[in-house]
């Protein structure tokens, strides 16, 4: 544990700018080779892709409203990280988010639009927070690895939720796993009409913000980043380390269940079943682009969402797969994960270049 | 529902067929974890050997063919584990998850490129029964084996062989020393990453082998995300058999039953909660049940 602190705290010094931006060119590099295996050209592929993603406002609100959710995981990722936890909950906890907010936005009646939303999104950062609380607890007093925690805990949620959208709260008449439309007060404003673009998009910058004020000007966010960088110290410093896991972790699990209501109140208007692509776990990696910083988080997220859509809107006109922005994304994590990697593959270019220079200047060949 | 004979031996024979595929992963755990690297890549190894391996018998006609190209390709994901964990100095639960994730995006996008569909494969050549006369007339004990794979011998074998080696030989020995201390087994000489390097490849083939045999063995195609946690339980389950092979063997039974179990209340209880119910006890035995299988000392250690 203590090699993985010193070598996490080399990597905070470390300009973790250019190692996200050198693992992002590396990563569409290799997914340009993909392309062009597959018989697309990859230097129009990416230029098509930007073109519709940032060229179109349609493209452009859906680069947005892709990226939402993901921004969502990607902050609840990197705020467990922060505390080097591993929250693979977050599908888990987005589910269980939904339904809460699915719950408050359809049974709950007759208030004023921002109060019924604020209710539901409440409703959903307490499940959220509540699952993840729950994992927090039992590392902290049992020793449990939250790792395979949260990975039961993501199939239990998601059966259990499947189970209630297909038995008691399924709505007369429907043919697949729902529950009940939620009131008109509950949904979000739409921020450009006929896009999925609503004010959630200001919901996850708020959150970012706040989350990045707590981790830089707060008391506890010193707290979470001592314990995070040295656990040791963060003992020796009197700091309450099982208090910092529990609420850091729940935190994290909170902001994963407001990523699930914004889906809900802002994009299906109810809970249905199966209604996430993994982002729980897209989240990893934009919060591995990030450098584990609520802000990059954003922008990060946003990146990804320009890949998505313009691969979605691309691939009704049959082009690349949507799939191969989900490649994309695990490759981003394996670079970021791995700088000496890119560093690696970076000296061996070098190698190559002295040598081939030797070679035309007359050197000797090795 | 009335308890018969036929019901206890159904469940019994079905018990036998769903801890198959937990008792191969669980077993290349153990190879893992002995060898001093965490084992979370599992489901992505599996998942990759059950896609491979219908690729391979789809090109080939030969069942056998897409066992071995599930073997190999199980091998070839560890390896994204191997070299980042054990070259890379990535952490290991980073390192798995990558697999794991790399699977679930990759799968589904070469059954798009590949077999231009998409949700599920074509129907290939697979496993089929053995049907061996002499093992149907044992009295009980044919009933229940001779409802079984091939695979389903070939995995109580490898149980056994694996046990041998890590147990019974000179390697073993000293793959174990290098999980509970690498620093001294680096000391005297050993070749700690080789050994990683080892256990990591050899956690994949019995992975790859897993997931082989979901989609040739349980079934004749391959289906996205067919794994659907297996990997992940295995990793649990290695855990429960305190990281030796017969423990995990025992470990995989009794998650077995629960999966088994399944499909006899399916028709009494709504689906969706019997699914519930072997990640339930899973996740209370994580909680509650693991105090006492400690993890070899040295696991993620890396020596300079």
């Amino acid at each position: 544990m203590l090699n993985n602190l010193e070598s996490a705290k080399k990597m905070e010094v470390r300009n973790s700018f250019i190692n996200s931006f050198l693992a992002l060119v590396f990563s569409l590099l290799l997914g340009a080779i993909f392309i062009w295996v597959c018989g697309y050209s990859p230097i129009e592929s990416y230029k098509a892709i930007i073109g519709v993603s940032l060229g179109t406002v349609k493209g452009f609100a859906l680069s947005l409203s892709q990226a939402t959710p993901l921004m969502f995981t990607g902050l609840s990722f990197a705020l467990a990280y922060r505390v080097r936890m591993i929250n693979t909950g977050a599908e888990g906890q987005l589910y269980a988010g939904a339904m809460a907010a699915a719950l408050v936005g359809a049974y709950v009646h007759n208030l004023p639009s921002p109060i019924h939303i604020l209710l539901a999104f409440g409703a959903a950062f307490i499940a959220g927070g509540l699952v993840a609380l729950l994992v927090a607890a039992a590392k902290v007093y049992l020793k449990s690895n939250e790792i395979t925690m949260t990975l039961m805990l993501n199939n239990i949620i998601i059966l259990f939720t499947s189970y209630l959208a297909n038995g008691p709260l399924k709505p007369a008449g429907s043919g697949v796993g729902q529950t009940e439309r939620i009131d008109d007060s509950a949904k979000l404003m739409k921020l450009i009409p006929q896009t999925q673009l609503t004010i959630a998009i200001f919901v996850v910058i708020i959150v970012a913000v706040i989350l990045q004020y707590i981790l830089h000007k707060t008391v506890f966010g010193y707290e979470i980043k001592v314990t995070g960088l040295n656990l040791r110290g963060a003992y020796v410093a009197g700091i309450n380390v099982g208090k910092t896991y529990l609420l850091t972790f729940a935190l994290s699990g909170a902001v994963a269940g407001l990523g699930g209501a914004a889906m809900v109140l802002g994009v299906n208007y109810r809970f249905i079943e199966g209604f996430s692509s993994g982002y729980g776990f897209s989240g990893i990696s934009i919060a591995a682009l990030a450098a584990y910083s609520p802000i990059g988080v954003i922008l990060s997220a946003f990146l990804i969402g320009i890949l998505k859509a313009g691969t979605i809107t691309l691939n009704r006109t049959t082009s690349i797969p949507v799939e191969f922005v989900d490649v994309i994304q695990v490759l981003v994590i394996i670079f970021v994960a791995a700088p000496t990697l890119i560093r690696a593959i970076l000296n061996k270019f070098k190698k190559i270049k002295e040598l081939t220079n030797k070679q035309k200047h007359g050197g000797e060949a090795i | 529902m009335n308890f018969n004979a036929d019901l206890v031996y159904s469940i019994i024979a079905s018990t036998l067929r769903s801890s198959v595929p937990l008792i191969l992963a669980s077993l290349g755990g153990c190879f893992s974890m002995r060898a001093g690297v965490s084992d979370l890549g599992l489901e992505g190894m599996m998942l990759a050997g059950s896609f491979f391996s219908v690729l391979g018998s789809w090109i080939s006609g030969s069942a056998w063919i897409g066992l071995l190209f599930g073997i190999v390709f199980g091998m070839l994901f560890s390896m994204l584990h191997a070299v980042m964990h054990i070259t890379y100095r990535v952490n290991a639960s980073i390192s798995g998850m990558c697999v794991n994730l790399l699977a679930t995006a990759a799968t589904p996008l070469l059954l798009n490129e590949i077999f231009k569909m998409s949700g599920k494969s074509v129907t290939v050549e697979a496993f089929k029964k053995p049907n061996w006369e002499w093992l149907n007339q044992i009295p009980v004990l044919g009933r229940i084996l001779g409802a079984q794979n091939v695979l389903f011998f070939l995995a109580l074998l490898l149980v056994i062989l694996g046990w041998i080696f890590l147990y019974k030989t000179k390697l073993g020995l000293r793959m174990r020393m290098v999980s509970e201390n690498p620093h001294a087994a680096s000391t005297v000489g050993l070749n700690v990453l080789g050994y990683k390097y080892f256990g990591v490849a050899m956690s994949g083939c019995f992975a790859g082998l897993g997931g082989a045999y979901l989609s040739l063995g349980q079934m004749n195609l391959f289906v996205e995300n067919m794994t659907s946690g297996r990997g992940y339980i295995a990793v649990v389950i290695n855990a429960f058999g305190k990281y030796n092979p017969i423990g995990t063997l025992g470990g995989s039974i009794f998650f077995g039953f629960f999966d088994a179990l399944q499909t006899v209340f399916q028709s009494i209880f709504p689906s969706q909660l019997v699914m519930m119910m072997p990640y339930v006890f899973t996740l209370l035995v994580i909680t509650f049940g693991l105090s006492g299988g400690k993890a070899p000392a040295g696991v993620g250690k890396h020596v300079e």
